[in-house]
């Protein structure tokens, strides 16, 4: 077989995760109303649950510092959590962190630590409010990602680079 | 009709954070799917995926010490393989482009972005029921076919000089 060659195996001529009559019955299963209402409550139940694995993951994250790389990492986790928790400002605050980190990491600098700090102090007040407030979350969230905006380009030295 | 069509089905879930673990499962359970092993990371998973017989796979991308996108490479690769060709679920926040690229390279069926939602889960689930992927063997690949929308009529261009002549159907 050459770099190019590819051999196609069909649908029908390998094992299938469910046999024909099966299938069709779990189709109507997964768009019955009744499923997706007792997938509602799956939801609504396990938000206790994830909002205080988030808040705990906020607090280590607060701990970290200025181990860049653990702030990395937590953020991380933190935005995968955060938003099925509920905590939608938590979440894309932590998104804006997240892309920073992770620019700066592709283009070889290592994050700045006071605009990490702001992130994780807005990080932090957005997931211990009382009530996720999405519109002052969106607000955050959109002046953070214009600071971040400018320090990237600043560390890729384009224009308005500090000299 | 609850869960109906899905007596038979065995799902494992890979994932190392217990509570998205135990989100997952209740998600599951909640259409029906009851036979459901789970493992922290890759290299559990890989050793309870011998043990026993899934059909269906969900699995996290970043864990450590093997992470999804390593895990999916052995089951697809593997000698060892108990079956190369069960359909996987990556789930992760990560969805830059490279991160998304490694994981369809390495052979994920479908990719699931965070934050989970049951509608979206669903989604993928009934992708795989209802439009099962061919799968492509080639010297540096082995997955579902990553070109996931070829009409059969499709007369080219063709995007790379041999695709054409050199793709046999199994």
């Amino acid at each position: 077989m050459t770099e190019k060659s590819a051999r196609i195996i069909p649908p029908g001529s390998y094992p299938q995760m469910l046999s024909r009559a099966d299938a069709a019955r779990a189709m109507r299963t997964l768009r019955a109303p009744e499923t997706a209402a007792r997938a509602a409550l799956v939801m609504e139940n396990s938000r206790p649950a994830l909002r205080a694995a988030v808040l705990a993951l906020v607090a280590s994250m607060e701990q970290a510092g200025a181990d860049m790389a653990r702030v990395h990492e937590t953020v991380r986790e933190i935005r995968g959590m955060a938003e099925t928790a509920g905590l939608a400002s938590t979440g894309r605050i932590a998104e804006v962190l997240c892309r920073y980190m992770d620019d700066m990491a592709r283009i070889g600098h290592p994050p700045d630590q006071t605009i990490t700090a702001l992130h994780v102090s807005a990080i932090a007040r957005a997931a211990r409010a009382e009530k996720d407030d999405a519109r002052m979350g969106e607000r955050v969230a959109a002046e953070l990602a214009a600071l971040v905006s400018r320090k990237l380009t600043e560390a890729r030295g384009g224009p308005g680079a500090q000299p | 009709m609850s869960g109906a069509g899905f007596e038979n089905l065995k799902t494992l879930i890979v994932e190392d954070n217990a509570h998205m673990r135990s989100l997952l499962r209740a998600l599951l359970n909640s259409a029906g799917i009851k036979d459901i092993a789970d493992a922290p990371n890759g290299v559990a998973a890989i050793h309870m995926l011998r043990e026993r017989k899934s059909d269906l796979v969900l699995t996290d991308m970043a864990m450590q010490p093997m992470d999804g996108i390593e895990f999916t490479r052995h089951v697809r690769t593997s000698d060892a393989s108990p079956n190369p060709f069960v359909p996987i679920i990556m789930i992760t926040g990560h969805t830059e482009k490279h991160r998304v690229e490694a994981a369809r390279d390495a052979g994920v069926t479908e990719l699931l972005a965070k934050p989970i939602t049951a509608a979206n889960l669903f989604s993928r689930i009934a992708e795989i029921v209802e439009r099962p992927r061919a799968f492509v063997r080639s010297d540096n690949y082995f997955g579902p076919d990553r070109r996931r929308h070829q009409p059969e009529d499709y007369a080219g261009p063709w995007r790379r000089s041999g695709d054409f002549q050199d793709v046999s159907v199994q």
